[in-house]
């Protein structure tokens, strides 16, 4: 997961930014509203972090552009002053969350994996495409209620796929929203990770999870147990 | 105006009477000039012990014609008339008893006719020079004067009261024109009340154009002292609350000390309690009441749309019996936090349904219930809960400010807030807007 923190506070910048890595997600950081306005134009994120209090451009008014472009990335507002006509404005603005300062990282973390998971059509922290289970708060995997043993990025590419379940994922969609700096991974270092994923999914060939559509890019096939 | 009209008829009431005086003296003047002329008439009569007038000397023709009008009589001192004018064809009473050399005038009415009379009290010799007693009697006919005096008084009266109605429409009008800067002043202070201006922006005179731009100093100074408060609370929550977060997020560290983090954690949502808590208490503009009337209904629908975005998850029905609009003169920044916070609370712990009723009646005022089919709050816990930064569920971060705050606005507003059990089973929270 891609994630763009839009924090003027250096330290609370930090804070978050290494909560969401330690977290697995890929994380770009501005500390104004212009540059964290222009990320989120340059780069394909899955969540923003956005404080409503910003430099140069305000919080409220990248939000209004982002939604102006089209953009239906989930967006959770920091809120120094937490007062409800703040909130208000800020989901009157398009933002679909908030959380007012201070706030501990666990619940940051829970609201960001709603926002991520309600983006993709999911309600429930478990995303189910039977026998496959995921837990996305525990970050634990099972089939067939086995659990499996993933690696960190293992993980992450089975959360992106199985999120966006039935739709094509391309390799270059997959780089960009699980790495910090496409640069330093090509697209072999994906194809390591979906082989394994099948092996360890499905060590007797007999479920199929996850299709490979030349030049296109990869598909999860199992039928999703929740409701769009 | 009522003074305005006393006024009028006591001067109409003065002018009538110097009127009939001066008219009085007149005829008085007129008939003592006869009186004398009477006199100069007199000689003794034949046997020269009592005195006659002389007809042909005298140069009143009215006493020589009868039934004139004017007659004129003499008596004696036993009141026996010894003398009376042409003109006198009736009987007419001698005179009361009066000093010798004074003059009695009246005016009376005699056999259904208005007079004057006037009786002059003399002595005359006779021929043996001793002086005898004798009363002169002059009577006018008064039914010219009284008829005049009647036109007159009509006259009168009839100015008069046109007089006091234009000069109470010329008042009333100037009155009005006189006024018009004060009521123009009245309608622009409603205007600013209800925040469609800022200040006094007409032109007004001389004499109160002083008033109005010291308002208007008075007002501008007023909401720049209330948005630098604002501003000043803003900028303190930013500066307090952001070194606050990063203590929180150092609290969340895995790597620190278990117990020395706790601490941390513990005290830093102290501090974020009382912060919290005092900032949005000074925040609350509620004691200033020039406040645009904010319509509820709008404000829910507002809050409603943003909290169904927030708990999307819950899938929580909201069923909602509002009328159109309920205004109330409320700071819109403090409506929204009550109702933005009582909201929050029937969307977090409520389960699938929330029912929001609102009333608007003539003869009482304004109320508004919550409900929700959560667990509900005993009394105790609603005590606690109304407490200043007391949170009942620790587990709710940072929401334990939250009714507290509520508990302040309302009551610095005078609303009654009023918590019971839902039908639906959750908490009620009513809502009763007493003077707003």
């Amino acid at each position: 997961m891609r994630a763009i923190v839009i924090e003027d506070d250096i330290d609370i910048q930090r804070q978050i930014v290494e909560r969401l890595k330690s977290e697995g997600f890929a994380v770009d950081s501005a500390a104004n509203g212009d540059e964290g306005l222009y990320l989120v134009q340059e780069y394909p994120a899955d969540v923003a972090i956005i404080d409503l209090g910003l430099p140069k451009m305000s919080g409220l008014e990248v939000i209004r552009r982002i939604r102006e472009q089209g953009n239906r990335l989930p967006i959770l507002i920091l809120t120094a002053r937490g007062r409800w006509q703040d909130k208000v404005e800020g989901l009157d603005a398009g933002a679909d969350d908030y959380l007012v300062k201070p706030f501990h990282h666990e619940e940051m973390m829970a609201r960001i994996r709603v926002l991520i998971r309600r983006a993709s059509g999911w309600s429930d922290s478990r995303i189910v495409c039977t026998p496959v289970v995921l837990d996305t708060a525990s970050q634990r995997t099972y089939v067939d209620q086995r659990e499996l043993d993933l690696t960190a990025y293992e993980y992450k590419v089975l959360e992106y796929l199985m999120l966006h379940a039935g739709e094509v994922i391309s390799k270059t969609r997959l780089t960009e929203h699980l790495y910090d700096d496409e640069s330093d991974n090509d697209s072999n270092v994906i194809e390591v990770f979906i082989r394994r994923l099948r092996q360890k999914l499905d060590p007797e060939e007999s479920l199929k999870p996850i299709e490979t559509l030349r030049g296109r890019g990869y598909r999860f096939n199992l039928a999703r147990a929740d409701n769009r | 105006m009522v003074v305005l009209s006393a006024f009028m008829v006591l001067t109409a009431v003065a002018l009538e009477r110097a009127v009939v005086k001066r008219a009085l003296q007149a005829e008085e003047d007129g008939l003592q000039l006869l009186v004398y002329s009477l006199l100069a008439a007199v000689d003794a009569d034949d046997r020269g012990h009592s005195i006659t007038v002389t007809a042909e000397r005298l140069f009143e023709p009215g006493l020589v014609t009868r039934n004139s009008g004017l007659y004129a009589l003499i008596y004696d001192a036993g009141k026996r008339e010894i003398w009376r004018s042409r003109s006198a064809t009736v009987e007419f009473g001698a005179l009361d008893e009066i000093g010798i050399g004074e003059w009695l005038f009246e005016t009376l009415e005699y056999q259904s006719t208005p007079y004057f009379r006037l009786g002059f009290g003399i002595q005359w010799p006779d021929i043996n020079a001793e002086l005898q007693r004798y009363d002169v009697v002059v009577w006018r006919n008064a039914s010219d004067y009284v008829e005049q005096l009647s036109r007159f008084r009509q006259t009168l009266w009839a100015w008069l009261i046109v007089t006091t109605l234009l000069l109470l429409l010329v008042i009333y009008l100037v009155t009005r024109w006189s006024l018009l800067p004060l009521r123009r002043i009245g309608l622009e202070v409603k205007a600013i009340e209800d925040q469609r201006q800022t200040g006094f922006e007409r032109s007004y005179p001389d004499e109160i154009a002083p008033l109005t731009e010291n308002l208007n100093i008075l007002l501008k100074r007023e909401q720049f002292q209330r948005e630098r408060y604002r501003n000043a609370m803003d900028d303190l929550a930013h500066s307090l609350k952001t070194p606050l977060a990063v203590l929180t997020g150092l609290g969340d560290r895995q790597d620190l000390d278990r117990a020395q983090l706790d601490t941390l954690r513990e005290q830093t949502e102290r501090m974020n309690q009382i912060v919290s808590y005092q900032l949005q208490k000074a925040a609350s503009v509620s004691n200033i009441r020039i406040a645009r009337p904010v319509d509820l209904v709008a404000l829910i629908d507002r809050l409603r749309s943003a909290l169904e975005k927030v708990y999307r998850e819950k899938n929580i029905r909201v069923e909602r019996d509002l009328p159109e609009r309920m205004l109330l003169r409320m700071d819109e920044g403090d409506c929204l936090e009550v109702i933005g916070n009582l909201l929050d609370n029937a969307f977090k712990y409520g389960r699938r349904r929330i029912t929001i009723t609102g009333s608007v009646d003539a003869d009482k005022p304004a109320g508004l219930a919550i409900e929700d089919d959560g667990d509900g709050l005993d009394e105790s816990e609603i005590e606690q809960i109304l407490n200043r930064g007391t949170r009942l569920d620790e587990a709710t971060e940072g929401q334990g400010i939250g009714l507290a705050v509520v508990a302040d606005i309302v009551e610095s507003y005078n609303i009654r807030l009023h918590f019971s059990r839902a039908e639906l089973g959750g908490l009620r929270v009513e809502l009763e807007f007493r003077s707003i």
